[in-house]
């Protein structure tokens, strides 16, 4: 490879949604599970006075295993959280882009290490990538953990929007990260984060796919997990559907499951719609049909377009069933095209032409149907006229996926990185305090 | 070599040489013949012929590594110069012989820096202090501008406090300069510096900034919706200047050739609308004609780009008389010849074709005037017209119109000022100059 030179690095991406690690230099992570973690509670055997609903008695080998007591017992990777247990709850590391429970984060990555990807630390460099606004004492935080427990020999701590960039080959664009948990637009300014530009919102996948679980909810449809029924074959063509009584599961799980069809719904029918939504002029649309895991077919008509546009215009939120509790954040949360003039606004104005013609579209909900499209024409819009507006996006799915993870992988195996790498002995020299130097 | 071969397949007859011109051919075919290491059909993809560059050195597409070399990859550690500490990683080494290669690490080169200029507190009290600025926030300055090799942009993102890209650079550049000129043993050696030479101008970037902003603050939509405004706007305009012109027209003359035309017609520079107001109506409607399709005609002999002059001066002049009837084109050329001017002129310089042109619409004029005054004396209300028209002259026709009748004066006056403004550039060979002169001078005379 032109100007690269492998050194096996390891880069690990963690989403709010999924986290992605695999080698350096290779097209495509080796390991993509969900980042939210299982949880079951452990407690002593003999106390069992306590109130607290999820501190009741755990299945037995893990917990007896266990020589601590009250520790809780993690479970990690899709094999291990489609497996219903009794008592476990589904919990996320990760709050508003930050990381709030580090031992999760601990357990996360010893998993996709040991298990996934199967490597000692110690001899492999490590590439995280990190959101934009990530403050200081995270950075901090996550290289102690790598350095005492994991003891790789180097770390470097990469900004997501500056990955993306460079997987699509620029030093200078506008990145559109449309994630999981949030809707991040980060201008990219010769590979550095321009940090006082950078927008947010809460907006992101997860939101949607809530969205259209209520919405479906209050049409009175009846989303079964997977655990809660069995489908068997009696006839060649003709299923019976049995339900499975689960008491001790918990509401989290439940809904996890829940959530992990109606993306899939989600993902396969809806589109953003060309206009902004109203009611009126989609009512009389024409309904789709997708079958459910249990055999129920859903005819989804106007919601496949209503829900998609929330991202473009956060109003439509007040008009869905069972989304009341979000309205007293709407206020300060825009549309995805006035969030993006907002960032370029913020920018010098020497680049801001060269940001209009590089605007990036990278995550998860970014290879929605039509998003581009959508976006580029309300940009056409609202930017001024001696600003040519480009939005791209790759063209195949999983690039866009993993578009942050892409970019690290390029970003390692390059030669000319190697001299950036904050080294072991660095750590023990300066302090982890020393990362904010090394990693800009 | 490849023609050949295709003649084969479609089964065309080779060329038609003769046994002679082969056997000539033949020693010919010696140099062509295709070089080792490639295959002839692959050398036939080139067109038969060594490239005048060569681009892949075709010995080397064949050749195998020497035999009695050994060479194994191994996962070796290696050190990079670019980095302060004594960081080893791995990497696959191509190792000849058992022998690693030797040397620093092959991107290291690329590790490069912007010199920064660094000042001791010494220099700081002495040259640097400035009112805004503390030295601190210097130190700050200077801090980040090494760690980002100037991109000025991210250190005004990475400033502490806030400060725009302007002042920042601004602080920088008036450091540097005083640094060197504090450092330099004389003036003269630092004038040649690139920033001694050209300083940084903070107004002069803070004027471009603002402008640049303003241009990209409008949103397509409000330059559409400003643009329609401006149309508007100048629609009314035109419509009001039409409708002015139109009732002077109404007052004097009757001549129908210009009304219709005042009001439709609109040159597309707003120039012309507003000299023309000036003059009246009469002289206004023809020229407003001729300039309307002289505008026109020009818009389409610039589509063509490349034109001959003598082309392009047909198209004026047909352009010119397209709206008069062919008697009227015929007394023109008759009038162009009684001054001993060719029909086309011999040297179609742009000067002498634009002259030409002037002239032709000058005699048109006349001959609309004559036909004006004409009518107006069929009318029969003055007896001051009489009969000089009579009398054949051997004077220009434009000489009998001057001097005889003082009622259409003020009409010819638009053209005497044409003429007086026409003299300005340089005017070489034209035959009607002094017919001309002798107007003027009776015009003098007259007064």
């Amino acid at each position: 490879m032109y100007g690269g030179d492998e050194v096996s690095a390891i880069v690990v991406d963690m989403g709010s949604h999924t986290c992605k690690a695999g080698y350096a230099g290779e097209d495509a992570p080796k390991a993509v599970f969900p980042s939210v973690v299982g949880a079951i509670d452990g407690m002593d055997i003999d106390d069992d006075a306590n109130t607290n609903s999820n501190t009741e008695d755990a299945k037995t080998n893990a917990v007896e295993s266990d020589k601590e007591k009250g520790k809780r017992k993690l479970f990690v990777g899709s094999q291990a959280l489609n497996f219903r247990r009794d008592q476990m709850e589904i919990l996320s590391p990760i709050k508003d882009g930050i990381v709030a429970d580090w031992d999760m984060v601990d357990n996360v990555w010893e998993h996709a290490f040991r298990n996934c990807l199967m490597i000692d630390p110690k001899e492999h460099p490590m590439l995280l990538a990190e959101p934009p606004l990530n403050t200081q004492q995270q950075r901090e935080k996550a290289a102690e953990l790598m350095f005492e427990k994991y003891k790789v020999p180097a770390l470097f701590m990469a900004k997501n929007p500056v990955l993306t960039s460079f997987a699509s080959g620029r030093a200078t664009s506008l990145v559109v990260d449309c994630g999981g948990g949030s809707t991040t637009i980060a201008p990219v300014h010769d590979g550095y984060v321009l940090q006082k530009a950078v927008v947010s919102s809460p907006i992101g996948g997860d939101f949607l796919t809530d969205c259209l679980l209520k919405s479906l909810e209050s049409k009175g449809i009846k989303i079964k997990p997977r655990y809660s029924f069995k489908r068997k074959e009696i006839r060649p063509g003709e299923f019976q559907v049995t339900d499975v009584d689960a008491p001790d599961t918990t509401e989290s799980y439940k809904l996890f499951c829940q959530r992990m069809i109606v993306s899939d719904v989600k993902d396969s029918i809806c589109r953003v719609p060309d206009t902004p939504y109203d009611e009126k002029s989609y009512s009389n649309i024409p309904m789709t049909s997708y079958e459910l895991p249990d055999g129920q077919t859903l005819e989804i008509g106007s919601d496949r377009f209503k829900v998609p546009d929330v991202m473009f215009n956060p109003s439509i939120v007040q008009t869905i069933p069972g989304m009341e509790n979000y309205t007293d954040m709407l206020p300060s949360v825009r549309g995805l095209s006035n969030m993006v003039i907002e960032s370029i606004s913020k920018c010098d104005v020497d680049i801001r032409r060269e940001l209009y013609s590089s605007i990036l579209l990278a995550g998860g909900t970014s290879s929605m149907q039509q998003l581009k499209e959508r976006l580029e024409k309300d940009l056409v819009e609202e930017s001024p006229q001696s600003a040519r507006v480009k939005v791209l996006a790759s063209g195949n799915t999983t690039e866009r996926r993993f578009s942050v993870w892409i970019g690290g992988s390029i970003l390692a195996s390059l030669g000319s990185f190697q001299q950036m790498w904050f080294s072991k002995s660095e750590y023990e020299e300066h302090g982890a305090s020393y990362i904010q130097r090394k990693c800009p | 070599m490849g023609g050949t071969d295709a003649k084969d397949i479609l089964g065309l007859p080779k060329t038609p040489l003769s046994l002679t011109q082969e056997k000539k051919s033949r020693p010919q075919k010696e140099s062509h013949r295709k070089p080792d290491g490639i295959s002839r059909e692959v050398y036939a993809l080139t067109g038969g012929v060594a490239p005048l560059m060569p681009s892949i050195d075709v010995t080397q597409l064949k050749r195998r590594p020497p035999a009695d070399e050994k060479v194994v990859w191994q996962w070796l550690p290696f050190t990079n110069s670019a980095r302060k500490d004594d960081l080893q990683l791995y990497h696959w080494v191509r190792v000849v012989n058992g022998v690693p290669p030797t040397g620093d690490y092959s991107f290291a080169k690329y590790n490069k820096s912007v010199d920064i200029l660094k000042y001791t507190d010494d220099e700081y009290e002495n040259h640097l202090t400035d009112p805004v600025w503390t030295k601190e926030e210097t130190d700050q300055l200077f801090g980040l501008c090494e760690r980002f090799d100037l991109r000025f942009t991210i250190i005004a993102d990475r400033f502490p406090l806030s400060r725009t890209v302007e002042e920042l650079k601004d602080r920088y550049y008036s450091v540097t300069r005083a640094l060197l000129r504090a450092r330099a043993q004389s003036p003269a050696d630092v004038a040649n510096h690139p920033l001694m030479k050209e300083p940084y101008d903070l107004t002069r970037d803070k004027e471009r900034k603002r402008a640049l902003s303003m241009v990209l603050s409008q949103s397509r939509h409000q330059e559409k919706k400003d643009a329609e405004i401006l149309a508007e706007a100048k629609r009314i305009t035109e419509m009001r200047l039409a409708a002015r012109r139109a009732e002077e027209t109404d007052v004097s003359a009757n001549e129908n050739m210009g009304v219709d035309r005042a009001d439709g017609v609109v040159p597309g520079r707003s120039v012309s609308p507003s000299s023309n107001s000036q003059l009246p109506a009469t002289a206004v409607a023809p020229s407003t004609l001729t300039m309307a399709d002289y505008a026109s005609t020009l818009a389409s002999l610039r589509m063509l780009h490349v034109y001959l002059r003598t082309y392009g001066l047909e198209q004026m002049v047909q352009a010119a008389s397209s709206a008069v009837g062919l008697r009227t084109i015929k007394r023109v050329e008759q009038t162009l010849q009684d001054l001993g001017v060719n029909l086309k002129p011999k040297v179609p310089t742009k000067t002498v074709c634009d002259e030409h042109l002037e002239l032709r619409k000058e005699i048109l004029t006349l001959l609309n005037l004559q036909k004006q005054l004409q009518y107006k004396e069929s009318e029969g209300s003055s007896q001051q017209r009489e009969g000089s028209y009579a009398a054949a002259m051997p004077d220009t026709p434009k000489d009998r119109v001057f001097a005889t009748d003082p009622f259409s004066f003020g009409a010819e006056r638009p053209i005497i000022k044409k003429e007086q403004k026409r003299k300005g550039p340089g005017r070489q060979s034209d035959t009607p100059s002094p017919a001309h002169k002798r107007p003027r001078k009776m015009k003098a005379s007259d007064l």
